[in-house]
C-alpha cells in the first residue's frame, strides 16, 4: 500500500519531471525560433515586393507566440487587423517632458508648438498575448477557462523578467502595432509578475514617431469595439467604465476593490483625443518646454507604474501642459490618508446627492460625467443606454465644488481641468457660470487635494488666447490666492502648478503689473533665489551651489520674463527687488559653468537680464552720475580711464592696429583713448541691479552667445549687450570697451552667419553700438563687413537667407554707422561687392526702409572723395550714390554722370545731426525696431497686437516669442552653417558616447 | 517612419537595445556615437531614408565595445533613451541623455530599416491569417 503510494507519488513526480523538460525544450525552441527570426528580420533585406520566407517566418513566429485559442479567435475577429497578438501601446509620457515642436523649430523652442498644436505621443508598446474575449450579455468578457497557453506566455514573461540584463531583440518589439491601445490596462495587474515586467521594460519599448498626426492614433481607437488585453495571470477583464478623475482618485489604492475599479482602458477609449493630446497639446501659454528638463525626478524616472497617466515622475515635469487631469500619485504618496477617505467618502456622496442615477458607487461620482467630455466609445454608449445614468452638465460640476464633501469638490475641480483642456468653449462656459471665483476660493482650501485640483483647473482656464479667462481669475483675486498658497505649500506639484497658472496669467498685458504688485518678491523668495543656487551671505565652506533647473524654476522666470517687458516702472521694481538680480545672474553663471546652457530656464532668465538692461542708462537710479558729458564722438573718454594703449585688438592681428594707426585723424586726440579703460575700484561687492551692467557681465553673455544652441537665448544674450553698450554713461563705455578686450567682437560676427534672423538682427545692432567705441569700429569695419554685407539681399533673388526687412535694415544701419566717419570702412565696404548690393536695394527694394537704409549707406560712401575713384573705376558713377529720389522706387537712372557738388549734402544732414550731434547720441526710442536697444523686440506683434500697437514702441514685449518663430526658420541654409555660426567650437556632428 | 500619412496610424517598428557601460578610468563609454540631432543639417545624414529626417542616428560603433556586444548598428535610429524621447532633440542634448553618469545601463529603442521593412513586408499577408 504505502509502496504503492511511493511508486505513485514517483511516477507522478518522474513525469511532472518530464513535463517540465518537455516544456523546457519548448521554451528553448521558442527561444531558438525567436531569435532566428530576429536574425531573419535584421537581415532582410527585402525587396518590399517579394515575398521571401521572412514573412512567413516572422508569421510562424506570431503563431508560435499565440495560444491555440488565439488562433481561434482569430478567426473570430471582424476586422482583419485584429490579430491576436496584439501590440498594446500606451501612451505615454515620453520621459522627456517637452514639447517637441518647440524641439523642432531648433530655431526657437516654443514656437512650433504654438503654432502647430503638435501632439506626440510617444507609445508604450507591451505586446501580449491579447485575445478577443467574447462579450457576455452584460458586456463583461465572459469567463475564459484558465487556458493552458495562459501560463505559458506567462512564462515567457517572466523570462524577460528575469534576463532584464539580456538585450531584448524580440519580434514582438518589431512588430508595433500602433493601433492603439491607447491605454493603460496596467494599472489592473497590481502586484503581478507582469506588472513587474511592465514596469521595467514595457514603459519604452513601443513608439511611434509622429510628428505630425498623432492625434489620429488614439481617435481610431475609439470606435474600436472593446476588446481586453488577456493576461492569463491576474488580468481581470475589466468593463467598468468610469472617469480619469476617479481613478486619479481612487485608482491607485491598491484596493482588489473595486471590481471595476482600474478600467483606465475604457476610460481613455471614451474620450480618446483628449486624453492623446495631453502629453504634448500643451495647453500653457507661449511657453516651451526645454527639451531635456534636468529634473530632480529625472534620474529615478517612476516606471513604478506603466500607466502614462500614473507616470508621476515625467509628469511631475510637465505641469504646465494641462494634463486634463492629474497624476494620480501612485504610492508613497503624501495624500494617501485623503485618498482613503476619498474612497470613504464616495458613497455618502453619490447618495447623497445624486443617488438616483448614481446608484452603482463603484463607477466612481463623476462616472457619468464623461459624456460631456466628447466622444466616447460604443461600448460607453451600452453602457449609457442604461437609464440610470445621467450626465451632469457643466453647471452641475460646477456646483459640485461647492459640496460640502471635499472630495467631491477636489473630483470636480479635476473634472474641470480635464474638460478645459485645449477647449476654449468650456472654458469660456466656466467662466459664465462663475466657476472661476469658486476654484479660486478653493486655493486656500486646507486640503491639499482641493487645492491642488483647483490650481490644475486655473492653470487650464489660464491658458489659451481668451483673456477674459484670465482677468477672471484676476478679478476675484486670484493672483493673491495664487501667490498666497505659493507661500504656504510646499508641494512640489502644487508650486508647478501655481507658477504654471501664473505664467500663464502673465502673457497678458494688463495683468501683469497685478503680478508684479502681488508676487515678485514672493516668486523672487520662494522659487528664484532657492533654485537659483545663489545664496545672500554665502557661507564660506560651503561651496556654491548650482542652479536647478526646476519646472518651478522654469515657471517662475517665464512669468517673470512676461512681466519684465511691462515698461519702465516693471523693470525698476524688478531690477530693485531684493535678490533678484543676484540670483538670476548666479543661475546664469551657474549655467555657463555646467554647459548647460540650452534650456528654457536659460532663455528666461538671459531675457529677464536683457529687459532689465534696456536702459540703464537712463532709468537706474543715480544714472545721472555716469552720464558721459563728452557723449558722442568720444566713446572711451568718460571718467577715469586713459592711458595704456595697448591691447592687441579682438582680431588679434597686427593688420588691426596698423590700420587703426592710419587712419582715424579724424578723431583726434580721442583716439588715444580707445583702448585704455581703468575700471572704478569698487569698495564693496556690487549688488543688486548694478550688477546688470558691471563689465563683467560681458564674459557671461559672450559665454552663452559661444555655447548656446538656442537662438533664444542667444537673442537674449546679443541683446542684452546691445543694450548695455547703447548709450552714453560711463558704464556702456566699459562695456563696449570690455566686449573688444575679452575677444567678444569675432564672437558677435560669427554670429551674423546664423540662420536665426533674429539673432543676426540682434547682433547686427549689438555690433552698431559698440562702434560706437572707435576702436571697435575699426575692428568691425575689418573683420565684419564681408558676413554683414552677405547677410544684404542681392539683387531682386531674395537672398540665401532671407532675412525679414528688419533685419535687413539693422543691417544695413549697422554698416552705416561702421562707415561713417570712416572712409577706411568705406574702403571695406566696397571692397566687399558691397555695392552692387546696395544700388540694388535702394533702387529695387519693395521696403521704403530698406531703400532708405541703403542710400544713406550710399551717400556716406559716396562723400569720401578718395574713394570716387576707385568706384568710378568699378563702373558706378554719382547716380548710385544718391537717393532714389521722391518716392520712385524704380528710377531709371544711368544717363548723366556727375559734375555734382563736393558735398554731397543730403546725407551729412541728416546723418550728421544724428551721429555728431548732441550728447544724447543715440535716440533709441526714435529709432524703433531698429534702435539701438532692445526689448525683446517684435517678439510679440501678431497675436499681441492690440496691447503693442501704440502704445510705446521701444517697450516690446518679451517672451510673446512663440508666437511667431516659424518665420525665422531657415530651411534653404545647409544647418552645417548654423554650426559653424552657433558655435565657435564646431558643434560635433558625430559624438561618441 | 519616413512616410507616414496624416491621419493614418503609423507602424514603429522598433527594437530593444540595452547596453552596459563600460567604464574606463572615470569614463563610462558606450562605444558607440551618435549623428543628427534637430540642429544638425539632416540632409547629411547618410542613414536616413527621408533626408529631413533629424532623429539621432547611429554612425559609427566600436568594434568589440558595449554597443556592438549589444547588437547596436550603424544607422540605427535612436527613438527613445531609457524613456526618453530622443527624436526631438539637439545633437548635445542626445549626448548628454545617453552619458548620463548615474546611469550604468541605457536602454535605447531603435528602428532600424531593415526590420521595418521586413515587417511591413510580412504584414502585408498577415490579416489574412
Amino acid at each position: 500500500m504505502e509502496d504503492y503510494d511511493v511508486r505513485s507519488a514517483a511516477s507522478i513526480l518522474a513525469s511532472v519531471k518530464e513535463q517540465e523538460a518537455r516544456f523546457e525544450q519548448l521554451t528553448r525552441a521558442l527561444e531558438e525560433e525567436r531569435r532566428n527570426v530576429s536574425l531573419q528580420l535584421d537581415r532582410a533585406n527585402l525587396p518590399p515586393n517579394t515575398p521571401t520566407s521572412q514573412p512567413l517566418a516572422w508569421q510562424q513566429l506570431v503563431m508560435q507566440e499565440q495560444s491555440p485559442s488565439n488562433a481561434t479567435s482569430l478567426s473570430m475577429m471582424q476586422e482583419p487587423q485584429e490579430v491576436v497578438e496584439e501590440t498594446v501601446t500606451i501612451e505615454e509620457d515620453p520621459g522627456t517632458p517637452t514639447s517637441h515642436v518647440s524641439v523642432v523649430t531648433s530655431d526657437d523652442g516654443t514656437t512650433r508648438r504654438t503654432e502647430t498644436k503638435v501632439t506626440k505621443m510617444v507609445k508604450t508598446v507591451t505586446t501580449r498575448t491579447v485575445r478577443q474575449v467574447p462579450l457576455g450579455p452584460d458586456g463583461l468578457p465572459l469567463p475564459e477557462g484558465s487556458s493552458p497557453l495562459g501560463s505559458y506566455t506567462d512564462s515567457i514573461d517572466r523570462r524577460y523578467m528575469k534576463n532584464g540584463g539580456d538585450r531584448f531583440i524580440t519580434p514582438q518589439a518589431t512588430s508595433t502595432l500602433t493601433r492603439s491601445y491607447n491605454n493603460s490596462y496596467n494599472d489592473s495587474y497590481g502586484e503581478t509578475p507582469e506588472s513587474q515586467y511592465i514596469r521595467h521594460y514595457g514603459l519604452h519599448d513601443g513608439y511611434a514617431d509622429l510628428t505630425e498626426n498623432y492625434g489620429s492614433l488614439s481617435r481610431g481607437v475609439n470606435f474600436r469595439p472593446p476588446r481586453y488585453p488577456y493576461l492569463p495571470n491576474s488580468y481581470r477583464p475589466e468593463n467598468s467604465y468610469t472617469l480619469p478623475i476617479r481613478k486619479d482618485d481612487y485608482g491607485h489604492v491598491a484596493q482588489p476593490q473595486v471590481p471595476m475599479g482600474s478600467s483606465t482602458v475604457d476610460l481613455n477609449r471614451s474620450q480618446p483625443e483628449r486624453f492623446q493630446a495631453e502629453p504634448y497639446g500643451l495647453e500653457d501659454d507661449r511657453r516651451s518646454l526645454p527639451p531635456e528638463e534636468e529634473e530632480p525626478y529625472e534620474l529615478e524616472p517612476d516606471y513604478s507604474t506603466a500607466n502614462r497617466r500614473t507616470l508621476q515622475g515625467p509628469n511631475r515635469g510637465r505641469t504646465h501642459r494641462e494634463p486634463l487631469r492629474d497624476v494620480p500619485r501612485v504610492r508613497g504618496y503624501p495624500d494617501e490618508a485623503i485618498e482613503a477617505e476619498l474612497i470613504d467618502e464616495r458613497h455618502p456622496y453619490i447618495h447623497g446627492m445624486y443617488s438616483a442615477p448614481l446608484a452603482q458607487p463603484e463607477r466612481g461620482s463623476m462616472a457619468s460625467l464623461d459624456r460631456m467630455g466628447g466622444r466616447r466609445s460604443p461600448s460607453i454608449d451600452s453602457i449609457r443606454k442604461d437609464p440610470r445614468w445621467r450626465d451632469p452638465d457643466l453647471t452641475e460640476v460646477i456646483a459640485m465644488l461647492g459640496h460640502p464633501i471635499d472630495p467631491v469638490k477636489s473630483n470636480a475641480a479635476a473634472y474641470l481641468q480635464h474638460l478645459c483642456y485645449e477647449n476654449d468653449k468650456i472654458k469660456k462656459d466656466v467662466r459664465q457660470l462663475k466657476g472661476i471665483p469658486v476654484l479660486v476660493s478653493l486655493l486656500d482650501h486646507p486640503k491639499s487635494e482641493v487645492h491642488r485640483k483647483a490650481c490644475g483647473a486655473l492653470r487650464n482656464i489660464s491658458y489659451g488666447k481668451d483673456n477674459d479667462n484670465k482677468v477672471a481669475i484676476k478679478i476675484c483675486d486670484g493672483i493673491p490666492a495664487l501667490v498666497r498658497l505659493l507661500r504656504k505649500t510646499n508641494d512640489m506639484e502644487v508650486r508647478e502648478l501655481i507658477t504654471g497658472t501664473l505664467w500663464n496669467l502673465s502673457s497678458y498685458e494688463p495683468l501683469k503689473m497685478v503680478i508684479i504688485n502681488h508676487g515678485l518678491q514672493t516668486l523672487t523668495n520662494e522659487v528664484i533665489i532657492p533654485h537659483s543656487g545663489w545664496e545672500h551671505e554665502p557661507n564660506e565652506d560651503s561651496k556654491p551651489r548650482d542652479a536647478e533647473w526646476t519646472t518651478v524654476f522654469k515657471n517662475t522666470s517665464g512669468c517673470l520674463r512676461n512681466v519684465s517687458s511691462d515698461g519702465a516702472e516693471a523693470r525698476r521694481r524688478l531690477r530693485e527687488c531684493e535678490g533678484l538680480v543676484d540670483a538670476l545672474l548666479h543661475a546664469l553663471q551657474s549655467a555657463v559653468g555646467k554647459k548647460d546652457m540650452d534650456n528654457k530656464s536659460v532663455e528666461n532668465c538671459v531675457c529677464i537680464m536683457r529687459n532689465l538692461s534696456y536702459h540703464v542708462h537712463k532709468e537706474v537710479p543715480g544714472a545721472e552720475r555716469f552720464l558721459d558729458p563728452s557723449a558722442p564722438q568720444a566713446p572711451g573718454s568718460a571718467g577715469p580711464q586713459r592711458k595704456k594703449k595697448d591691447d592687441a585688438g579682438c582680431f588679434g592681428g597686427k593688420k588691426a592696429k596698423e590700420e587703426w594707426f592710419n587712419q582715424g585723424r579724424k578723431n583726434g586726440d580721442n583716439d588715444k583713448n580707445y583702448d585704455t579703460l581703468d575700471l572704478p575700484k569698487r569698495s564693496e561687492p556690487t549688488k543688486g541691479f548694478e550688477l546688470l551692467y558691471q563689465p563683467e557681465v560681458v564674459r557671461l553673455y559672450l559665454s552663452l552667445l559661444t555655447e548656446s544652441q538656442n537662438y533664444n537665448t542667444l537673442e537674449a544674450a546679443a541683446g542684452a549687450l546691445q543694450n548695455l553698450s547703447a548709450g552714453q554713461w560711463t558704464w556702456s563705455n566699459y562695456i563696449r570697451a570690455t566686449v573688444r578686450k575679452e575677444k567678444g567682437l569675432p564672437i558677435l560676427v560669427e554670429l551674423l552667419r546664423s540662420d536665426s534672423d533674429k539673432v543676426v538682427r540682434a547682433v547686427s545692432i549689438a555690433l552698431r553700438n559698440l562702434s560706437i567705441d572707435r576702436r571697435n569700429k575699426d575692428l568691425i569695419g575689418s573683420y565684419a563687413m564681408r558676413d554683414l554685407v552677405s547677410n544684404l539681399p542681392s539683387g531682386q533673388q531674395r537672398p540665401a537667407k532671407n532675412l525679414e526687412e528688419d533685419t535687413v535694415v539693422a543691417i544695413l544701419n549697422t554698416i552705416h554707422e561702421i562707415v561713417t566717419d570712416s572712409s577706411e570702412n568705406a574702403r571695406s565696404l566696397a571692397q566687399a561687392q558691397a555695392i552692387e548690393k546696395l544700388v540694388a536695394i535702394n533702387r529695387t527694394s519693395q521696403s521704403a526702409r530698406e531703400t532708405k537704409a541703403a542710400s544713406h549707406v550710399l551717400q556716406t560712401v559716396w562723400s569720401y572723395k578718395e574713394l570716387r575713384n576707385a568706384l568710378t573705376k568699378d563702373g558706378w558713377n554719382k547716380s548710385h550714390f544718391q537717393p532714389t529720389l521722391t518716392a520712385t522706387p524704380k528710377p531709371t537712372k544711368n544717363g548723366k554722370p556727375g559734375y555734382d557738388d563736393t558735398t554731397l549734402p543730403l546725407m551729412e544732414k541728416n546723418q550728421g545731426t544724428r551721429k555728431c550731434g548732441s550728447g544724447d547720441m543715440i535716440p533709441m526710442d526714435e529709432l524703433g525696431p531698429d534702435g539701438y536697444s532692445t526689448i525683446d523686440q517684435r517678439d510679440k506683434d501678431l497675436k499681441y497686437k492690440t496691447v503693442d500697437g501704440s502704445v510705446d514702441q521701444t517697450e516690446r514685449e518679451p517672451l510673446k516669442n512663440d508666437t511667431n518663430r516659424k518665420h525665422y526658420i531657415r530651411s534653404n541654409r545647409p544647418a552645417v552653417s548654423l554650426v559653424d555660426a552657433c558655435d565657435v567650437k564646431p558643434q560635433p556632428v558625430d559624438s561618441w558616447v | 517612419m519616413s512616410n507616414f500619412i496624416p491621419g493614418q496610424p503609423l507602424i514603429a517598428v522598433v527594437l530593444r537595445i540595452e547596453i552596459k557601460k563600460l567604464r574606463q578610468g572615470d569614463n563610462l563609454i558606450l562605444g558607440f556615437s551618435i549623428g543628427g540631432g534637430i540642429d544638425q543639417d539632416p540632409g547629411q545624414n547618410p542613414f536616413s531614408d527621408d533626408k529631413t529626417d533629424k532623429g539621432i542616428y547611429v554612425t559609427r560603433i566600436t568594434p568589440g565595445g558595449p554597443a556592438e556586444e549589444a547588437d547596436l548598428r550603424m544607422g540605427d535610429k535612436i527613438m527613445q533613451v531609457n524613456g526618453y524621447d530622443m527624436t526631438m532633440m539637439t545633437h548635445d542634448q542626445a549626448r548628454k541623455r545617453l552619458t548620463k553618469k548615474n546611469e550604468d545601463v541605457v536602454r535605447l529603442l531603435v528602428t532600424r530599416k531593415s526590420l521595418e521593412e521586413a515587417v511591413k513586408h510580412s504584414m502585408g499577408s498577415y490579416p489574412r491569417q
